[in-house]
């Protein structure tokens, strides 16, 4: 691969590690939000850009509201708009008039036996079993061995530092391949023009 | 387009809204039946950055303080006062009531305690945990004369607040159910108390410092992006120096985009 072809691919790679992060830094208030992670790999064809997902879980919070919930150990179930059944991690639910209950997104919570009705003062215990006045209706539909915390959310797992620390560490490696390739732009210009300039 | 930059921006404008979220809840956390608000936010499309979902307002009980007024009620449960104005319904938690002259009990913005009249000639008042209102009458004599009732509604959460602690109901969440007090599973009527705003002042000021640092964090990232932009920007005369033609446009260049190859030459 051309030196300056590889050059402009580090550019563009310091590039989308600044976007990664940009948007990483951003979604430090999501709830349930992963942070994305770019890795580089640099071979002769060039420098492959791998993006994956941290799955490390992030730090529960404490809400006070009942129908905030959060998964340890896997995920829940809502339906969302279009019918599609959607995993979630956590999600900030409330009741709407006719008892089922609904995250700012619009998506309904599912229980085994389809969207959960309930009435305020509800609650929903660590195995997803939901009480209605100490009676159970339903259980969360959840994926196995998952269980769900009420009254929490859990928080990205963004670090605002360590994200903040890439943000500079891509703006100076983009730094640095520009610099590079100046200086192999002003190598070849001496080359061409000069070392191999034919004395008239 | 500079997608790093647009996504940062959207982070500091979420940290911005959270911080004026948690400035609101500040404000009021010395208002009897305040209930703390929460901004929320989630992720929208391919590292595009945050998007404000909504404001969540937590219904969590706070705690009830003996305060001392002649006709303080608080709630211990779910439920609202009716309340009423110029013909116009509102609901709220803050049982800080005053007599009027023509008898009713207000709140100070002069909404008035629907059903509840107390007779001129009433010394004291007394509520019981069930809403029954009881005065005493010149003469040693003790009258009940009213029944306090609380409004439920289906999702709280969906009330539109007009006030600090004022509530209007909405279609969403749905219409006030009129019950009593006292039940057994009913909430109950502590008279002579206020229900203290839910407001953690700890936990709002760490919340603070928290959205501050992440807007600082948000903020680098904007100059980060631009920065970029400019080196990019730089780069393109260099290009042009190259070529003897621009480049259509620098996100071409930078996004690994290289027109000629064996381009070294003038």
């Amino acid at each position: 691969m051309d030196s300056i072809d590889l050059m402009a691919a580090a550019m563009h790679a310091a590039r989308t590690r600044l976007d990664v992060s940009a948007a990483n830094l951003s979604n430090a208030s999501s709830a349930g939000f992963r942070r994305r992670i770019v890795r580089a790999i640099v071979s002769e064809r060039g420098i492959a850009l791998l993006t994956a997902i941290d799955r490390k879980q992030g730090p529960l919070e404490r809400t006070g509201r009942l129908f905030d919930l959060a998964a340890v150990g896997g995920s829940f179930f809502v339906r969302d708009a279009h019918g599609a059944t959607v995993a979630e991690r956590s999600a900030s639910f409330s009741l709407d008039a006719t008892g089922r209950l609904v995250d700012e997104r619009g998506r309904t919570l599912l229980g085994e036996r389809g969207a959960l009705k309930v009435k305020q003062g509800a609650t929903i215990d660590a195995r997803g079993v939901v009480r209605d006045d100490g009676n159970a209706l339903d259980e969360i539909h959840r994926t196995p061995g998952a269980s769900v915390e009420s009254g929490f959310l859990e928080r990205s797992n963004v670090d605002s530092i360590g994200e903040m620390v890439d943000v500079l560490a891509a703006q100076r490696a983009f730094e640095t391949a520009e610099k590079a390739l100046s200086a192999i732009d002003q190598t070849r210009d001496k080359d061409v023009n000069d070392v191999a300039r034919v004395k008239a | 387009m500079n997608r790093a930059l647009y996504a940062a921006a959207t982070g500091m404008a979420a940290q911005q809204q959270t911080l004026d979220v948690i400035a609101d809840n500040l404000a009021n956390a010395d208002v009897p039946g305040f209930k703390r608000a929460a901004a929320t936010f989630g992720a929208i499309g391919d590292n595009l950055g945050t998007l404000a979902l909504g404001v969540r307002r937590s219904f969590e009980q706070g705690k009830l303080e003996k305060s001392g007024g002649p006709f303080d009620v608080a709630i211990d449960g779910a439920g609202f006062f009716a309340l009423e104005r110029d013909g116009r319904r509102a609901y709220t938690r803050s049982g800080s009531f005053a007599r009027s002259a023509d008898g009713s009990l207000r709140c100070a913005d002069g909404w008035r305690l629907r059903g509840v009249r107390i007779p001129a000639d009433a010394t004291a008042v007394d509520v019981a945990p069930d809403g029954r209102v009881f005065v005493d009458v010149t003469g040693g004599r003790r009258l009940e004369v009213a029944r306090i009732r609380l409004a439920l509604f289906a999702a709280p959460e969906r009330l539109q607040p007009i006030g600090s602690a004022l509530f209007a109901a909405t279609r969403e969440s749905g219409v006030a159910e009129s019950i009593v007090a006292g039940g057994a599973r009913a909430p109950k009527l502590a008279f002579g108390m206020l229900e203290r705003s839910n407001v953690s002042i700890i936990e709002a000021m760490m919340a603070i410092l928290t959205a501050q640092r992440a807007y600082e964090a948000n903020a680098k990232g904007v100059q980060a992006a631009d920065e970029m932009q400019r080196i990019a920007n730089a780069m393109q005369i260099i290009a042009n120096d190259l070529h003897g033609h621009p480049l259509s446009s620098t996100a071409e260049l930078v996004h690994g985009f290289w027109p000629n190859r064996g381009h070294c030459g003038r």
